[in-house]
C-alpha cells in the first residue's frame, strides 16, 4: 500500500510533466539548478571536515533549524501546490489511519523537496569526515531531522484543515504570511551593516536553538565531536519526542480528516445588504464599479497585488535614511506606474465568470469606465498621497507639482493603456480561491512581454509631462512644473478616454474569442 | 427534421395565438475546435411558447450550441435568431431577449447572493428599484431568501444552480436556455424551479433546456430534440419523438452505444 501510493505520487509528477513541453522544460531547468544547489551544498559540507567542529556544528544546527522552518512555512503559502494525495482525495479509500500515516511520511519524504532536504542532510555526515563517533551518529540524526521535517509540515497542515479554518481565515493568512518574506530583502539590507557582530553572535544562537525541537535532531553528530555526550543523548531524546508528539498529533487530525471532510461555509458570515452595490449609481457602469469594488475588498489576489505597495515605501525610506533620497522623493510615480498596471489582469481575474458580461450584452465602455472608478477611487488618493508627504518631508515642496503631473499622467495613461490591454491578452493568473503568490502553470513568456509592453507604451505616451518635469528640475523654476502638472492631467485624462474607448470596442469584438482562452486557461 | 414550428402543443388555453417567428432558429450551425468537429451542420427551430428539451449523450455538442445560440461562442457557419433577430449581428437586441444559465462557467462567487442578482439585473440596464424587487422576488421564489446574504462561493452546488437561475431570470427574458438546470438540485428545489419554468411557459415565454434527465424531460418538456455528435438525430414534439416508446429507449435507440452485458461475474455477490 505505502508503495502502491508511492508510485502514485510519482505517475501523478510525470504525468503532470506530460501535459505540456513548456511545463517539461521548466521542470529540467529547475531540476538543473537544483542539482547546481545540491552539489554546491555538499561540497560546503565536505569543506565544513576542514574547519574547528564548533564551526560546522552551528552550521548544521541553523541550516537544519531553517529546514524544519522551511517545512513548516512553504506549504502554507504555497496552499494547494501539491495536493495531488491529499487527504481529501484518499478519504474514499478504506486505508486505516495508521498505514495511511506510513504512507504520507514515505510520500513527503520522496517527493522532490523530501529528496534534496534528505540529500542535503546526509552530506552533513561529511562534515565528520575526521570524528569517528560523530561520523557515526549523523546519518542516524540526518535522517531523525528530516522525519521532522516531514512529520512536521504534514501535522501542522493536517492539524489546520482539521480545525476546520474558514475560507476567509485562509485567504488571509495566504497573504499575510508573505508579508515578513517580501519585507527580508530590507531586513537583510539593514542587518548587513552588522554582519560582523552577528557572526559573533551566531554560535549563541545555534546553541539556544540546539535545544529546541527546530534545531535538536542537527546537533547531535556536533555534540559527539565536540566531546558532549550527554547533551547529545539529550538532544536525542528531544528530537525523538518531538518526532512522537508530531506524529501522534497528525495521526490524530487525520482520523479527524478521514471522518468528518473539513467544512467550508464557516467562512462568511452574513452581510449586510446590498454593500457597495448601494454606493454606486444603478447603471451598468455603477454596478461592474461596485462589483469590482467588492472584489478589491474580498478577493487576495487583488489586495495581493497592493502589497509591494508598502514594501516600495519601507524600502524608500531606508534608502532616504541611508543617504539617496531619490526614490523617496520619486514614490508618487512608482506608486502610479504600479497601480495603473494592475487593471491589465482583471479580466484574467474574472475567468469564466466574464460570460456575465458577455451575455447580458453589457458596452464594452460600461466594463472599462466601471473597472477604472475603482482603481481611481482608490488610487488617485494614494498616489497624491505617496507624492506629496515625502516631498513635505524632505522639504522639496517646489517639486510637487511636476512630480504630481508625472504621477496622475503616468496614472491616467496607465488606465487607458491597460483598459486595452486587459480587451487584448489575457494574463496567466492563479484562478479564484487560490493562494495570490502562487504562479500559474504556463505563465507564459508573451503575456509577461505583454504586460512589459504596455508599460513602455504607457511612459512613451506620458514623455511631454516627463520632460517637463525634468526641465523644471534641471532650471528649478516651479512654472514648469505647474505646465507638467496641467499637461500631465489633461493628456493622461485623453489617453484614458481614448483607452476606454478603444479597449471597450476590443471587448465587444473579441468578447467570445476571450471567452474560450478563458475557458481552456482553466483547462475546462 | 420533421419538425413543423407553425403548430407548438398549446398548453394552456390563454397562450398567445401561435407567433410565425420562432424563439430560435438555428440554420447550418457548425463548430470544430481545432480537428474536432463539436457542432456539424445543425438545423434547429424552437417554436415560441414552447418548452424545448435538448437532449444528447456526453459530448454531443448540447453545450457548444447552446453556447452560440447565446452570444457566447462565435460559430464558424450558419445563422442564429432569436425571435427574427440574428445573435451574431444585432448581438446587443438578441442579448436582451434571452436569459442564459450555462454549464461550466463560473459565477462572481465572491458576491452575495443577493448582489449576484442585483449585478446581473443592473447589467441589463434596468433601474435599481425594479432589479431590488425582483431579486426580493426571485430569492423568495427559489427558497434562497436566507442565503441571500451568504457569499456564493460558500453556496452547495444546488444552491449555485438556483442563484445563476435567479440571475437568468431577472431581466424577464422572452427566451430562456438553461444548460443542465437540475445538476445536483434536490428533488424539492427541482420540482419548485419546475413550476416555475412551467408558469413562465404558460405566461409566453419560451424555455430551452438541456439534460441527461430523459424522465424529467418527457415529463416536463412539450418539444424535445436529440443530439448526437454534433448533428440533430430527432426533433418534434416529444410524443412524436418518442413514438409510442419513452423517451430514455428512444434516445438509446438513436444514439446507441447501449451494451447488453451483466457486467462481470466478479461483481456478482451472490
Amino acid at each position: 500500500m505505502v508503495a502502491h501510493l508511492v508510485r502514485l505520487r510519482f505517475r501523478l509528477l510525470f504525468n503532470g510533466f506530460r501535459r505540456s513541453t513548456a511545463v517539461l522544460v521548466s521542470a529540467i531547468l529547475g531540476a538543473v539548478w537544483a542539482l547546481f544547489v545540491l552539489f554546491g551544498l555538499v561540497a560546503g559540507m565536505f569543506a565544513l571536515a576542514f574547519v574547528p567542529p564548533q564551526w560546522a556544528w552551528t552550521v548544521a544546527v541553523l541550516g537544519g533549524s531553517v529546514a524544519v522552518l522551511g517545512w513548516l512555512i512553504v506549504p502554507l503559502m504555497l496552499r494547494g501546490m501539491d495536493d495531488s494525495l491529499s487527504v481529501a482525495k484518499l478519504r474514499m479509500f478504506p486505508i486505516p489511519p495508521q498505514r495511511l500515516l506510513v504512507a504520507l511520511l514515505a510520500v513527503g519524504l520522496l517527493g522532490i523537496p523530501g529528496i534534496v532536504t534528505l540529500l542535503v542532510a546526509v552530506s552533513t555526515t561529511l562534515s565528520w569526515i575526521r570524528e569517528p563517533l560523530a561520523l557515526i551518529a549523523a546519518p542516524f540524526a540526518a535522517v531523525l531531522g528530516v522525519l521532522i521535517c516531514v512529520a512536521a509540515s504534514r501535522a501542522f497542515e493536517a492539524v489546520g484543515a482539521s480545525l476546520s479554518a474558514g475560507r476567509r481565515y485562509r485567504e488571509v493568512m495566504s497573504v499575510v504570511v508573505f508579508i515578513p518574506l517580501i519585507l527580508l530583502g530590507p531586513i537583510i539590507s539593514v542587518a548587513g551593516s552588522s554582519i560582523e557582530t552577528i557572526g559573533d553572535d551566531l554560535p549563541r544562537i545555534a546553541h539556544v536553538a540546539s535545544w529546541t525541537p527546530l534545531g535538536a535532531a542537527w546537533s547531535i553528530p556536533g555534540d559527539l565531536a565536540l566531546g558532549r555526550p550527554l547533551e547529545a543523548l539529550a538532544k536525542t531524546a528531544i528530537a525523538l519526542a518531538t518526532l512522537g508528539v508530531l506524529l501522534l498529533l497528525w495521526r490524530r487530525s487525520l482520523a479527524v480528516l478521514l471522518v468528518s471532510p473539513p467544512s467550508s461555509s464557516s467562512g462568511s458570515k452574513a452581510s449586510k445588504g446590498l454593500g457597495p452595490f448601494a454606493w454606486y449609481p444603478g447603471t451598468p457602469t455603477g454596478a461592474i464599479a461596485a462589483r469590482t469594488t467588492v472584489y478589491w475588498l474580498r478577493d487576495p489576489r487583488y489586495g495581493g497585488s497592493l502589497i509591494v505597495l508598502p514594501v516600495l515605501t519601507i524600502l524608500a525610506i531606508f534608502m532616504a535614511a541611508t543617504g539617496s533620497e531619490w526614490f523617496l522623493v520619486l514614490l508618487g510615480p512608482f506608486f502610479a506606474a504600479m497601480l495603473a498596471i494592475t487593471l491589465c489582469a482583471e479580466i484574467s481575474y474574472d475567468g469564466t465568470a466574464f460570460a456575465s458580461h458577455l451575455s447580458s450584452g453589457v458596452t464594452g465602455v460600461a466594463d472599462r469606465t466601471g473597472r477604472v472608478i475603482t482603481l481611481a477611487i482608490m488610487a488617485v488618493p494614494l498616489v497624491t498621497l505617496a507624492t506629496v508627504i515625502p516631498l513635505l518631508i524632505l522639504d522639496h515642496s517646489a517639486h510637487i507639482p511636476a512630480l504630481l503631473g508625472v504621477a496622475y499622467g503616468l496614472l491616467l495613461t496607465g488606465f487607458g493603456v491597460s483598459s486595452i490591454a486587459s480587451a487584448r491578452f489575457l494574463m496567466p493568473v492563479p484562478a479564484a480561491g487560490e493562494s495570490p503568490f502562487k504562479s500559474p502553470p504556463g505563465a507564459s513568456f508573451t503575456s509577461q512581454l505583454g504586460m512589459f509592453a504596455a508599460w513602455a507604451i504607457v511612459f512613451v505616451l506620458a514623455l511631454p509631462e516627463l520632460v517637463l518635469a525634468i526641465v523644471s528640475f534641471a532650471t528649478g523654476q516651479i512654472v514648469f512644473g505647474f505646465a507638467a502638472l496641467i499637461v500631465g492631467v489633461v493628456l493622461g485624462a485623453v489617453f484614458m478616454v481614448l483607452g476606454i474607448r478603444r479597449g471597450g470596442a476590443l471587448i465587444e469584438r473579441r468578447g467570445p474569442e476571450l471567452l474560450t482562452s478563458l475557458r481552456r486557461a482553466r483547462g475546462a | 427534421m420533421t419538425e413543423d414550428p407553425s403548430t407548438p402543443v398549446v398548453l394552456t388555453p390563454d397562450t398567445p395565438a401561435p407567433p410565425i417567428v420562432a424563439a430560435l432558429r438555428i440554420a447550418g450551425l457548425k463548430k470544430a475546435f481545432g480537428d474536432k468537429v463539436a457542432v456539424d451542420d445543425l438545423d434547429l427551430t424552437v417554436p415560441t411558447g414552447s418548452f424545448y428539451g435538448l437532449v444528447g449523450p456526453n459530448g454531443a455538442g448540447k453545450t457548444t450550441t447552446l453556447s452560440m445560440a447565446t452570444g457566447l461562442l462565435r460559430p464558424d457557419a450558419g445563422t442564429i435568431e432569436v425571435l427574427g433577430t440574428d445573435v451574431w449581428r444585432d448581438t446587443v437586441k438578441a442579448k436582451s431577449l434571452v436569459g442564459v444559465l450555462s454549464d461550466g462557467v463560473a459565477l462572481f462567487d465572491r458576491l452575495t447572493g443577493e448582489q449576484l442578482v442585483t449585478y446581473h439585473g443592473l447589467l441589463y440596464g434596468m433601474d435599481r428599484e425594479t432589479v431590488a424587487q425582483r431579486t426580493a422576488d426571485l430569492l423568495e421564489l427559489l427558497d434562497l431568501n436566507d442565503a441571500g446574504r451568504k457569499l456564493v462561493v460558500d453556496y452547495s452546488a444546488g444552491m449555485t444552480k438556483k442563484i445563476a437561475l435567479a440571475s437568468a431570470l431577472v431581466h424577464a427574458p422572452r427566451l430562456l436556455v438553461l444548460d443542465e438546470p437540475f445538476e445536483s438540485v434536490d428533488p424539492v428545489s427541482a420540482a419548485n424551479i419546475r413550476d416555475i419554468l412551467a408558469g413562465y411557459v404558460r405566461g409566453g415565454g419560451t424555455v430551452i433546456v438541456s439534460s441527461h434527465s430523459m424522465d424529467l424531460v418527457q415529463r416536463m418538456c412539450d418539444h424535445v430534440a436529440v443530439i448526437g455528435s454534433g448533428r440533430l438525430l430527432a426533433a418534434g414534439t416529444t410524443d412524436e419523438v418518442r413514438a409510442g416508446s419513452t423517451l430514455e429507449d428512444r434516445f438509446v435507440e438513436l444514439v446507441g452505444g447501449r451494451q447488453h452485458s451483466e457486467g462481470p461475474s466478479w461483481l456478482r455477490t451472490s
